[in-house]
């Protein structure tokens, strides 16, 4: 899906998302957080998946439909310089990464990795060849690429190099398996919670971490330094 | 026509509220909160507060379910980091406490007597700690001294926030009454709690508390009810989104409105109640507040 908003274009960086009102409606009530994917000239690009009600209506949209947006939110993510990133998606995941790639990119040494259960839920692969990176994959089914978690090719490119940094997106499990293997290297992942405000009023969207206490994930993430904090 | 309001001390713009926990501390939406009658802050408590385990917010069709636990910065941090902060607000400043005891109310009023701090409002209905909130408000015997207590440490204008939560509010609003509360406020979210498919609880905290329109009716209720009975004003507050809900409470007999759980929807929506509110007002040719305040029961 694709927004047209020349403002928000203009100051979306990667690693923040959009607060959407799905319906006008009051039900369903809240907003739906989703990441920026990528801008191209006055449109930000969104990609999601359906999983409920929420996700369904905002499907429905047609092109030339206005939805009601709250946005950019969040802390945009770190866009290291002159070094050498490993970027890690899973599923859905992908879709921040592209964006955020586009700015490593840059400046940076930038590998990626796509995984999903199968060939078929890959996405955005062209959109990174695009970019003139070409994605390494892994299938869980085996059915493209690397037959197993993408956290195995990750933690082999990991390795080779000096001072790493993961920037990752995608499940939970593969995020804690990510952080789990490739310890002690940082790496900065999307986390995604139950969010009430997006704006940093509600205190609903905690995230816990490891020497104590909460953050607000929609002020100080989503994109957060994962060795530090609980998933 | 005058759009002021006063309560106890304090003068307030016009009767629209941001209700606590809703809308931070005001500072992130300065345009809103200047605009409307005032902010009430989140709960703050003596001591820092972690909060509730995740998740903390559920969504059904018709509310939310809330278990933020009063994470809170505690009163001293509050003074040092947000207070100074709270100077560059034109708007009211109403802190809202939450003790565990009469003690810890006491120190949090002592602890807050500065000018920026319009008043206080007692919260007395929390539904997400084990002692105190709501099992203080439960008890009209406690809302009576603890009421009573604040009082005798501060001047400064005094809401008691009460419950609907398995017990009368009219009892308790007549026992904040008696202790020289100035206003009440009704209602603070309802028990609730929410499962998961495997039948585990779905909120970190368990159980929470029920916002939002499916709120409304009960909370009407709870304001007509406790209003006709009281000297002092009742501030109505429950699953207000629009104008109209805000008419509605007033036509029940509140003197003013808080805006909760809809600033979440929509940060501005407090401002757009008192923008609605203000607007059908004007066509209405409305004179005075009390042409619209309790109207309901004088049409019975
Ligand atoms: C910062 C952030 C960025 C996100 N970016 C994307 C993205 O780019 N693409 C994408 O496909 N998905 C993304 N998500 C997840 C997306 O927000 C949820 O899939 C969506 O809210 C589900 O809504 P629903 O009504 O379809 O599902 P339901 O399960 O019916 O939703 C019920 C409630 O739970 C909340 N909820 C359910 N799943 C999640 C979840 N995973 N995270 C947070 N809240 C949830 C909903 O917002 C809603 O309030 C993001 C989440 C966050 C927090
Ligand atoms: C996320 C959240 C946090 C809240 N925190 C507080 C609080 O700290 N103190 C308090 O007195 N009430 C708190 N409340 C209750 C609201 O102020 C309000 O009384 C209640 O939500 C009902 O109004 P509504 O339906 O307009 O939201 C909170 C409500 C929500 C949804
Ligand atoms: S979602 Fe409300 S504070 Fe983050």
């Amino acid at each position: 899906m694709w927004i047209e908003q020349p403002i928000l274009a203009t100051h979306v960086k990667p690693g923040q998302f959009l607060n959407i009102k799905v319906s006008s409606e009051p039900d369903p009530l809240l907003r739906r957080p989703i990441s920026v994917a990528d801008v191209t000239g006055e449109k930000v690009r969104l990609v999601f998946r359906v999983v409920g009600r929420g996700t369904e209506l905002l499907s429905r949209n047609r092109a030339g439909d206005i939805v009601d947006v709250l946005g950019p939110l969040g802390k945009p993510a770190m866009i290291f310089r002159n070094r050498d990133i490993i970027v890690c998606g899973g599923g859905v995941g992908a879709a921040p990464l592209l964006y955020l790639t586009r700015y490593l990119d840059k400046c940076s040494r930038v590998e990626v990795f796509l995984g999903a259960r199968n060939r078929s839920q890959l996405i955005l692969v062209a959109d990174f060849r695009k970019l003139g990176i070409k994605p390494e994959i892994a299938t869980d089914d085996g059915s493209m690429g690397w037959h197993g978690p993408v956290t195995e090719p990750v933690f082999r490119a990991v390795q080779k190099k000096k001072r790493p940094i993961v920037m990752a997106c995608g499940p939970k499990p593969m995020l804690v398996d990510l952080v789990a293997k490739v310890d002690p290297v940082p790496v900065w992942g999307f986390v995604e919670q139950r969010m009430g405000c997006g704006v940093g009023i509600c205190y609903c969207c905690g995230l816990r971490r490891k020497n104590g206490g909460y953050i607000r994930l929609c002020q100080e993430g989503p994109v957060v330094l994962l060795n530090e904090v609980e998933l | 026509m005058k759009y002021r309001i006063k309560i106890g001390r304090t003068v307030f713009a016009n009767p629209v509220l941001a209700a606590s926990g809703t809308f931070g501390f005001g500072l992130k939406f300065p345009g809103v909160a200047n605009r409307i009658g005032g902010i009430v802050t989140k709960g703050i408590t003596v001591e820092p507060r972690e909060g509730s385990p995740l998740p903390r917010i559920y969504e059904f069709p018709g509310g939310i379910l809330n278990s933020v636990g009063l994470e809170n910065p505690g009163v001293r941090r509050f003074r040092k980091e947000i207070l100074p902060e709270l100077r560059r607000l034109k708007c009211r400043v109403i802190v809202n406490i939450a003790g565990f005891s009469i003690d810890e109310f006491i120190e949090l009023v002592d602890g807050l007597d500065y000018k920026r701090v319009d008043g206080f409002e007692l919260n007395l209905s929390c539904p997400n700690v084990k002692n105190g909130g709501v099992t203080f408000g439960q008890s009209p015997r406690m809302v009576e001294r603890i009421t009573k207590a604040v009082r005798k440490s501060t001047n400064k204008t005094l809401i008691v926030k009460l419950t609907g939560n398995f017990i009368d509010p009219l009892k308790t609003a007549k026992a904040a009454e008696q202790g020289g509360a100035d206003a009440v406020c009704l209602i603070n979210t309802l028990f609730g709690m929410a499962l998961d498919e495997s039948g585990r609880h779905f909120l970190g905290g368990r159980t929470g508390g029920i916002s939002g329109p499916c709120l409304k009716p009960f909370a009407l209720f709870c304001v007509e009810r406790v209003a006709s009975k009281m000297t002092i004003p009742v501030i109505g507050c429950g699953g207000i989104m629009s104008g109209m809900d805000a008419i509605d409470f007033l036509s029940a007999g509140a003197t003013m409105v808080q805006v909760g759980t809809a600033s979440l929807v929509n940060p501005k929506a407090s401002l757009a109640v008192w923008q609605a509110l203000g607007d059908w007002c004007r066509r209405h040719e409305v004179k005075d507040w009390e042409d619209i305040v309790g109207r309901t029961k004088r049409q019975d």
